[in-house]
Formats: C-alpha cells, sequence, structure tokens
C-alpha cells in the first residue's frame, strides 16, 4: 500500500497537484501511519521517484521546478509540527537586583521558550518580592535567579526567604551565574535548590520537571 | 615609478613567506639604506604583527601613519596589534574607526570596529558596524557570524540560527567540503571549455565538476545532463546536481536529486552532503538534517567541516553539550576554521562560558584576516598607488 501509495504522490507532485498530493498523505495516515514516520517512508521516497522522473527525462526543468514547488507546498503535512508543544511550565526567571547583565538570562530563556515551556521573564535588576508577587500571579513552581556579581549572587538569600515568608517553599529556587559556578556552596548557603549552568542544563532540569508534572503552573 | 630598493623587496619576500626573522633583518636594511618612507614601516608592523611581537607593530605602524595619514595597510596593522595585545580596546576602536573614515568602502574596517565595539562591551554599536559592513559587501560572512552570535545573546539560538546558516552559505568552506569529498583539487588549471570535451561519460563527468568548482553552474549542468542522458542513475552526477541546484537556492530539487543518488547509491559521500545541506536550508527538516549530518560526521571524521555541519543541527534541536563537543573537534582538526570557532563560540555562550567564547571570536577574527590575506592586498594596492603619486 505505502509502495501504492508513493506512486501516487510521486504523481500528484509531478502533476503540480498539491492538493491531490495531501490527499495521498491524509489517505496514509487513516491508514495508521504515523505522523513522525510519514517523511522517511512516504514523502521521501516519491521525492527519490520525483529526482529519478527529472534525470530520465521524463520531467523538463520547468515541469520538475513547479513539482518541487507543489512538494514544498505539503512538507508541513509529512514533518512533525516545528513549535514544540506547550509542557504546561512556567518559570519565572530575573536577573538578581543590582545586576544588570542580560545575556545569560535572555539565552536561557529563549531556549526554555523555544522548548515549550512558558518562561516569565522579569528582566533585570529584579526585587526579591517581585518573584514572590509573579510566582503567586502565574503558578509557578519555579524560580531562576541569575546573578553575575559577587554582590548580587549573596543577595539571591533574600529571594529565597522572600519566598518561605510568602508561604511558598514549595517552589524550586535555581541560580545561575558565574559566582554559582566558581563557588559550589554558594547556591547552598543562599538556599537555591540548585545551580544551572547554561541553557542546556536549564532544558534538562525544567524538562525533568515537565515529566514528572512537579512544575506545572 | 620609484623603484623600490633591493633589501625592501627582499623584506616584501621573506614577509610573504612567513619568515619573520629574516624579513625583519632585511626590513631594518631597507631602513639603514635610506627606505625610510611609510611603506617600510608599514611592512616592518606586519612582519612583527605576524611574529606577535605588539609594541614593536604599533611603534612601526604608528610612523607609518605618522609618516602618510592615508597608509591604509598601517591603520590595520595598527588596529590588529592592539586588539591582538588586548587591554587596548579604546585605542583599537579609534582606529579602525579612522580607518573606515580613510577608505570607507573597506569592509574589513567595519567588521574590525564592530569586533573592538563588542570587546568593549558597546554591543549596540558593535551591531551597526556589522551592519555597515554588510552593506558595503551582503556576502561578508565574518559580518554574518558576529551579528548571529549577537542574536544569541540577545535573543536566543532560534533567532541566531538562520543566521549562521547563512554565514555558513557565504563561508568558503561549505563549497570546499563538497569538492573535497568528491575528491576534486584546483590544480590552478581552469576548467575546459564544455564544447572541447569528450563524448563520454567520464570526460563529462570529470569537466562538469571543475566547471562547478569555478561555479561555472550552467555549463556544469548542461554536461551533467548529457552524463544522465546516458547514465540516468549515476551517482555521482545526480549529486552534482544537487550540488548545483543548491547553489541556485533549488533547495527541493536538490533534495529530490540526492534522494535519488542515495536510492540507488547508498553510501555516496556527496549525495549525503547534498541531502543534509538541503535539509538544513528547509525551515522544517532540521531533525533530517541532525540524522544525516550525524551519519556523515560518522563516516568523514577525519573533515572537520562534517563536525561543524553536524554541530550546527544539533544546535537546531537544542542538544548543546552535544554540539560544544562536535565544535570542538572540528577546531581540533583545523585550528584555522573559521565557521567551527564562531559556531563554538556560540555554543560556548550558551552555556554561559562568555570569556572562553570571546577568545573563540577573536581566534576566528585573528584566522580569517589571515586567510583573507587583507594586508597583502592593501599594501600591494598601496604600494601601486605609491608609485603614481610619485609619477604626478
Amino acid at each position: 500500500m505505502v509502495h501504492d501509495a508513493t506512486e501516487d504522490l510521486f504523481r500528484a507532485l509531478a502533476k503540480r497537484d498539491p492538493a491531490k498530493a495531501i490527499d495521498v498523505v491524509e489517505r496514509v495516515r487513516a491508514g495508521g501511519m504515523a505522523q513522525d514516520r510519514l517523511f522517511d517512508q512516504l514523502f521521501a521516497p516519491a521525492m527519490a521517484v520525483l529526482g529519478g522522473a527529472w534525470a530520465d527525462g521524463e520531467l523538463d526543468e520547468y515541469s520538475f521546478t513547479r513539482a518541487a514547488a507543489a512538494a514544498d507546498q505539503i512538507t508541513s503535512f509529512v514533518t512533525a509540527p516545528s513549535a514544540a508543544r506547550d509542557t504546561g511550565v512556567t518559570v519565572v526567571a530575573g536577573t538578581m537586583e543590582g545586576d544588570s547583565d542580560a545575556v545569560d538570562k535572555d539565552v536561557t530563556a529563549a531556549a526554555l521558550t523555544e522548548a515549550g515551556h512558558r518562561v516569565v521573564d522579569l528582566g533585570t535588576g529584579v526585587r526579591p518580592a517581585a518573584f514572590l508577587e509573579r510566582v503567586g500571579e502565574t503558578g509557578a513552581r519555579i524560580v531562576l535567579v541569575f546573578a553575575q556579581t559577587m554582590a548580587a549572587a549573596t543577595a539571591v538569600v533574600r529571594v529565597h526567604e522572600m519566598l518561605v515568608a510568602g508561604g511558598r517553599d514549595d517552589v524550586a529556587l535555581l541560580v545561575s551565574g558565574g559566582p554559582f559556578r566558581a563557588d559550589g556552596r554558594l547556591a547552598h548557603a543562599v538556599g537555591a535548590a540548585g545551580v544551572v549552568n547554561g541553557a542546556e542544563e536549564a532544558l534538562e532540569i525544567v524538562g525533568r520537571a515537565a515529566r514528572r508534572g512537579g512544575g506545572a503552573g | 615609478m620609484i623603484a623600490p630598493a633591493p633589501p625592501l623587496v627582499r623584506a616584501e619576500e621573506l614577509a610573504r613567506s612567513g619568515d619573520v626573522a629574516r624579513a625583519v633583518v632585511a626590513a631594518h636594511e631597507a631602513l639603514a639604506a635610506g627606505d625610510t618612507g611609510p611603506r617600510t614601516h608599514a611592512l616592518l608592523a606586519e612582519i612583527f604583527l605576524a611574529g606577535d611581537f605588539f609594541e614593536p607593530a604599533i611603534e612601526s605602524a604608528t610612523r607609518a601613519i605618522e609618516l602618510d595619514p592615508d597608509c591604509v595597510p598601517a591603520y590595520l596593522s595598527l588596529g590588529l596589534a592592539y586588539d591582538r595585545r588586548g587591554g587596548m580596546w579604546d585605542q583599537s576602536v579609534l582606529v579602525w574607526h579612522e580607518l573606515a573614515e580613510v577608505d570607507p568602502g573597506l569592509v574589513v574596517a567595519h567588521v574590525q570596529l564592530g569586533e573592538a565595539f563588542f570587546a568593549s562591551g558597546f554591543e549596540t554599536e558593535a551591531i551597526e558596524a556589522w551592519r555597515q559592513a554588510l552593506t558595503i559587501d551582503p556576502h561578508n560572512a565574518r559580518a554574518m557570524y558576529n551579528l548571529a552570535i549577537a542574536a544569541l545573546r540577545r535573543e536566543g539560538m532560534a533567532t541566531a540560527l538562520p543566521g549562521f546558516r547563512k554565514a555558513g552559505e557565504l563561508d568558503p568552506s561549505q563549497d570546499g567540503f563538497f569538492f573535497r569529498l568528491a575528491g576534486v583539487y584546483d590544480h590552478g588549471v581552469p576548467a575546459p571549455d564544455p564544447d572541447t570535451v569528450e563524448a563520454d561519460r567520464v570526460s563529462r563527468l570529470e569537466a562538469a565538476f571543475a566547471l562547478a568548482l569555478e561555479d561555472d553552474l550552467f555549463s556544469a549542468m548542461d554536461l551533467v545532463r548529457l552524463v544522465l542522458a546516458e547514465e540516468s542513475d549515476e551517482a555521482d552526477a545526480l549529486a552534482l546536481a544537487g550540488h548545483l541546484y543548491l547553489k541556485q537556492g533549488a533547495v527541493l530539487e536538490a533534495m529530490a536529486v540526492a534522494l535519488r543518488a542515495l536510492s540507488v547509491a547508498p553510501k555516496t559521500p556527496i549525495a549525503v552532503y547534498v541531502l543534509g545541506t538541503a535539509f538544513a536550508r528547509h525551515s522544517t527538516l532540521n531533525r533530517n538534517a541532525a540524522r544525516v549530518f550525524g551519519a556523515l560526521a560518522s563516516a568523514v571524521p577525519d573533515h572537520p567541516m562534517s563536525h561543524v555541519l553536524n554541530a550546527e543541527s544539533l544546535l537546531g534541536l537544542q542538544r548543546y553539550g552535544d554540539a560544544r563537543a562536535a565544535y570542538e573537534r572540528a577546531v581540533a582538526l583545523d585550528p584555522t576554521l573559521v565557521r567551527a570557532r564562531f559556531g563554538l563560540a556560540a555554543a560556548l555562550t550558551i552555556a554561559g562560558e562568555h570569556a572562553l567564547a570571546r577568545h573563540e571570536i577573536r581566534r576566528a577574527a585573528y584566522h580569517d584576516t589571515r586567510r583573507a590575506g587583507e594586508f597583502w592586498r592593501l599594501y600591494d594596492a598601496y604600494t601601486a598607488g605609491e608609485g603614481g603619486r610619485n609619477d604626478s
């Protein structure tokens, strides 16, 4: 059946008929093929046949170009969605009061957003109370505080104190920045649950929370 | 035209060949012989710079500029000396600014100005300088890389990755890798006239690759079609057609012929490369690119570009640690590969290792300036103009 569908898809593309091509894809999907296998098992073989038809001289240059354009129009039907699904995890992120560095925060926040997490970016120079306020508003259970100076890093303890005083000791306080990377004890000293070194670690940690369902907000 | 003194000519030859010690001696002989003009001092600055003698380079370049405020190669050496010495970013910014005013159409001045601004923490000004560089030369890969890193720092990898890919397309390393995989090298012999090529498959295919190497895309494709007319499943011809389609931006066509090539000969490296590149250039197919380039990196582990392409696809999958490792392998194989250095800088930025990232950007800039041969291009132009100036 897949072989027939490959031929049908090729014919639809060769005739520059994206609607017919989509019909073929839908038919195969309805027949039980998973979305993540459509590209390898249907689209790619059909494209190989298309390439062969050009090489054989069955399709001239103009027809080949038009067929390729039709193929381009249907790629979204044979691939997984490019945007990540919403994980339901909310992270409140910000650079500590007294610190204006935004690079690590921006890079990490963008990576988390790209992965489907909801990121509430409070910016730089954020007061401890602002973290608590936003946690309350969003139901977030992960707070990520960035600090690149020693003074700002040690001041993160005020965020921890604020969360505890506000009855939010269920919130995981994570920290990131050069001072925490340099001194492994500093994170514990300020009451943080862990240190995030770079965007990939943030993805791992928040991803684990998403899988556990513990960071849902 | 003033005939240069023999010691100066000797110094130039020695400097071009990289013989720093003897070039310095010859340059000083030229000075002792009375050749004390800006050209000699500019040459001496470059020689010192090549040997990493920054203070003497600064001294010589400054002397050249004092003698002739329009001595462009001296400005280049002076700015580079300040940059590489380190801790003199304010002076560096002034020099590049001055050079951009002396020669507003000189792209490297704007690129270097941007890098000096960036090193000094003036990111907005740096971005403006790199944009100006692209206004002058839209194909300047280094300005594009720098802008991509700036975009990464402000908006994350999803926004920056297209910039890295675009820079990669502009970078000469991309095509170089394809022809390396095809076993085609530039021996300095021009490609044959297509009309004189022997009418057999091998000769036509060889000529097609040679024409493609010279960017004569249409003549190359004509010969490819003749090969395929004889044997439509000739995998190398199909892969070359894919490369030619990619060069014209026809991504889906390239994908189709590459898939055809691989269906008849699954282990054709150039077809694998073409397929991976086609996937990478399509907005929704990065996941597929990662699989293909991962396989290519395993099949061709001794070439740095296979790891660079793999790394770029891994960045698109948020596998930043793996991307960093791949870039590090590429740099270990070829420390002069500019694309790998910039990519590694991106990976280090994502990891929060900004000092190391800046180091990689400086190394990338160093190697890019060297591979472009900027100093000698400017020096030769200045020398030619000097003869004209002295005639008038």
